[in-house]
């Protein structure tokens, strides 16, 4: 998988390298700003009220 | 002695491994989506643990701001409670002079993701009844984390925007038996009773009430105004004005909760300090 992303992205080394980073970088702030905080209200393990 | 090593070397003769085939793509894949998967759940640990303080911080500096602006213009005894809107304020002083909380009407997810929030129905900082609160533990600000280290006459102060009300968390379960002769004697105490009826053989309407407790989470009667017992086990005014913080129990986990009931010994007006650490230095906290 990760060698088949690697050999897709385009340009010489430096290139693609940046580009690598730059996906990576997308996909983390994608989790943490869109996924996990829609996420999070389903998970049970941050209840602190007594009903 | 040493054979020469690289690409001209003999000792290590490089042969290019052989293809993979089919199935061993497959295999190679399914192992690189596990370990993703495996870097995607330790993410998701960051932010539970992190990321979510740098939000809630944010919301929490955001409602403090406009809690303040409220009081400087407005002085109403009793504040108008909105869904999800900072009415009051929590300070304990054995966490530090700093340690203060806005507290939320609500305790849905939104409303304490800014901070602490007031049990709706519940009663009201000074009031006769129960002032129940919920917070987190961890993640997004933490504001209840160390509950735990609390010990039976500790101060919990509630700003509200006319006085400072403060309540002393009450006697422990093992502390209850002895407590006049025992701890209850310590000045620090002074205003902290079992709240136990003598006349009567089970203790009477608080017989169940403690400074600490850890209960499972279907308990809702930890918050009455009575704490575990039916509304109608005394009328309001013969009421006594505790305040019950509650969070989640053991740490990390949601499995039980734990309560923290402390009970109103004092209530300065605001126009009788200058500020909190005024009021500190006067109940000696500073």
């Amino acid at each position: 998988m990760y060698a088949w992303i690697w050999r897709k992205l385009p340009g010489p080394f430096a290139a693609k390298l940046t580009l690598a980073v730059v996906l990576a970088l997308g996909v983390v702030a994608l989790l943490m700003f869109i996924v996990f905080p829609w996420l999070e209200p389903r998970l049970w393990f941050n209840e602190v009220a007594v009903n | 002695m040493f054979a020469p090593v690289g690409k001209s070397g003999t000792a290590t003769k490089e042969t290019a491994p052989a293809p993979l085939g089919k199935g061993g793509v497959a295999i190679r894949t399914a192992g690189e989506i596990l370990i993703t998967l495996g870097l995607v759940v330790l993410l998701f640990m960051v932010y539970e643990l992190y990321v979510t303080d740098l939000f809630s911080a944010g919301k929490q500096s955001e409602a403090s701001d406009q809690l303040n602006g409220e009081w400087e213009h407005d002085r109403t005894l009793h504040p108008e409670l909105i869904d999800g809107k900072a009415f009051a304020r929590i300070h304990i002083p054995t966490f530090g002079v700093d340690y203060n909380f806005t507290i939320q009407e609500g305790t849905d997810e939104a409303a304490l993701e800014v901070g602490p929030g007031h049990y709706k129905g519940t009663s009201l900082p000074g009031e006769p009844g129960n002032f129940a609160v919920a917070g987190h533990r961890v993640g997004k600000g933490a504001p209840f984390n160390d509950l735990d280290n609390l010990s039976s006459c500790d101060q919990i102060v509630i700003e509200t925007s006319t006085d400072f009300y403060i309540y002393k968390v009450l006697p422990y379960d093992d502390e209850i038996e002895d407590w006049a002769g025992g701890k209850g004697a310590d000045p620090k105490c002074k205003g902290v009773s079992t709240l136990r009826d003598t006349n009567s053989e089970d203790g009477g309407a608080y017989s169940e009430t403690f400074g600490r407790k850890v209960v499972l989470p279907s308990q809702g009667t930890a918050v009455n105004a009575v704490p575990y017992k039916d509304a109608e086990t005394l009328p309001k005014a013969q009421q006594a004005a505790l305040l019950t913080l509650t969070t989640c129990h053991p740490q990390f986990s949601a499995q039980q909760r734990l309560i923290i009931t402390s009970v109103l010994t004092q209530q300065v007006p605001k126009n009788q300090v200058k500020d909190y650490g005024d009021l500190l230095s006067k109940i000696g906290e500073a």
